[in-house]
């Protein structure tokens, strides 16, 4: 069974996540808890590196979402970099590109919000 | 005194007087050797060994009479010498059952072969039974003609104890394993019950419509979080809706749950689409804080009959949910785009995109959940995705509510264990013809049927 792993750096702009494997009801919890562990700043953002993630299901979008309130909290932003098509696809459909914005990579979700600030 | 010196001096007496009845015979007083109280040590004598041998042993005549009989075997049968040789048979001293085997399988053995080995019996005693383990031979004279049985007797209680543990062992692993094994299937209808309490036991009757709808649960252990409902909203118009709960279990069933009446209730406020999931949306946000956050997709419809023509007219909103399609009668499949229409319950105040069409006859409007473009199939573990189901869609027609969701049910099975998560299908469509709605399994049938589908799967 392809596990997840997780890997949790801390950036000028703040905590950058890279999470690689498959996103599902039982792992999902393990996201959701490496999250909770990130202390951004107020106007850092968060920003998780889903290149290597290689499945994601309700429950993965679903800590997506948990991420994003656990950011706004704190007044810092969020961002997916190098979401996989079939993820990126979903996230048009359930209508989530609104509230999560999406990179092509770190590099630039770094820089565009650097730009922002 | 130790057992072990009493022993030892038992053995001396015992030797001292073997030797002299040696001596007696062998005609000589000389004191005995060290090799010959060695030997005297070790065995005493072949009859001393037969009458205290650590066994039973006993003689009878072909009609089993007993002719002689050890010591060992006379102390467990708590009777002296003279109360059984010559009066007693050998099936005297054994149990009714001891005895009836005997006759039956032992003694007929005994004449076919000349012998039988460790066959399981009981003695009587004094104060209950003993079981042993017998093995007997026939002595035959010079001429073959078989002269006694001579009969051995071990004592079995240390292993009629261990098989009794053994059994006991097995019984209680046999049941243990009889309890989870209806605690499942307690749990396995509990959950069932369940999980037919968020879905309609049937669907009512939409007079000028045919729907049909079915549900696949993945899993036994676990409830799915897919759901739909049709009702009626007023004197003419119908409401529908369709969606799926963000994870599995009690947990996002009791979501589920809440969604459903949820829908329902905003519905008779206020059935346009876009105000029940507004009201859902507003529901599903206060309720659950960030804490445990719970979304869902949903669909919601709404169906007014347009008069004269035999068409609805149907107007749906959607919240983050993958399109409706609408399979025409002519063949063409279109999906009913609701571009940015959001998750239901992420923030506090979202928007939803609305979609019109009309039904005419023989047109279709089938709602899914992901479960079904999210199959695994071939070879290569391939989504199946929305392209396929769309071109599956397209060559179903002409085709039904009924037919549609026949179609998509035996999908779904040939999906087997691809199909990893819950789906439900709901299908509403005009009949081509008055006389197609004359023929067709009425609605109710048709989701009892599906709910039976379901259930037969559940128990394979």
């Amino acid at each position: 069974m392809n596990q997840l792993d997780i890997s949790t750096r801390d950036t000028a702009t703040g905590p950058v996540l890279e999470i690689r494997g498959e996103l599902d009801y039982d792992s999902a919890g393990e996201l959701r808890a490496a999250v909770s562990a990130t202390e951004p700043a107020a106007g850092q953002v968060v920003v998780l590196d889903l290149g290597g993630l290689t499945f994601c299901d309700s429950s993965g979008i679903a800590t997506f979402i948990a991420a994003r309130s656990h950011a706004l909290a704190v007044g810092a932003g969020i961002a997916l970099a190098s979401v996989p098509a079939h993820t990126a696809r979903v996230l048009d459909v359930i209508g989530l590109t609104q509230v999560l914005t999406v990179y092509p990579d770190v590099e630039s979700a770094t820089v565009a919000h650097r730009h922002d600030a | 005194m130790s057992r072990t010196e009493r022993d030892r001096r038992t053995a001396d007496r015992t030797s001292a007087s073997a030797t002299q009845e040696r001596g007696d015979g062998a005609g000589g007083a000389t004191p005995p050797s060290a090799d010959a109280a060695f030997t005297a040590l070790l065995e005493d004598s072949a009859e001393e060994l037969y009458e205290r041998a650590p066994c039973g042993y006993l003689s009878t005549l072909m009609d089993g009479t007993v002719a002689r009989i050890n010591g060992t075997l006379l102390d467990w049968l708590g009777m002296t010498r003279e109360e059984v040789v010559s009066r007693k048979s050998f099936t005297d001293l054994l149990t009714v059952g001891g005895r009836l085997y005997y006759e039956t399988h032992v003694s007929p053995l005994l004449r076919l072969r000349g012998e039988v080995n460790g066959v399981a019996m009981e003695l009587r005693q004094p104060d209950g039974r003993l079981p042993v383990l017998v093995s007997a031979t026939v002595k035959k004279g010079g001429d073959g003609q078989p002269l006694l049985i001579r009969i051995t007797l071990f004592d079995a209680r240390d292993r009629r104890a261990y098989e009794a543990e053994l059994l006991r062992g097995k019984l209680a692993a046999e049941q243990a394993r009889v309890r989870a094994e209806e605690d499942r299937t307690r749990l396995q209808s509990a959950l069932a019950v369940l999980q037919r309490s968020l879905l309609p036991t049937e669907l009512p009757r939409v007079p000028g419509m045919e729907v049909a709808a079915h549900y696949h649960a993945a899993s036994r252990d676990q409830l799915g979080g897919d759901f739909y409902d049709l009702f009626p909203v007023d004197g003419s118009r119908w409401a529908f809706f369709l969606g799926d709960v963000c994870g599995k279990g009690p947990e996002a069933a009791a979501v589920t749950s809440l969604v459903r009446y949820t829908l329902r209730a905003a519905a008779l406020h206020d059935p346009t689409p876009e105000a029940a999931l507004t009201t859902l949306n507003t529901v599903l946000h206060e309720r659950y804080t960030s804490s445990d956050p719970r979304y869902c997709t949903a669909v919601f419809g709404l169906l007014r009959p347009l008069p004269g023509e035999g068409g609805f007219e149907v107007e749906l909103a959607s919240g983050g949910h993958p399109p409706a399609l609408v399979a025409r009668r002519g063949g063409e499949v279109e999906a009913l785009s609701t571009p940015g229409g959001l998750l239901v319950g992420v923030l506090p105040t979202a928007g939803f995109a609305t979609a019109r069409t009309v039904l005419y006859p023989g047109d279709t409007v089938l709602l899914h959940t992901d479960g079904l473009t999210e199959a695994r199939t071939g070879a290569d573990r391939a989504l199946y995705g929305d392209a396929a189901l769309r071109s599956f869609t397209r060559d179903q027609a002409p085709t039904s509510a009924p037919a549609l969701v026949d179609a998509l049910t035996d999908l779904l099975h040939g999906f087997g264990d691809g199909l990893g998560d819950d789906t439900a299908v709901l299908a509403l469509g005009v009949p081509a013809h008055e006389a197609d709605t004359a023929t067709a399994p009425s609605p109710s049938s048709r989701i009892r049927r599906d709910l039976r589908a379901t259930t037969g799967e559940n128990n394979q």
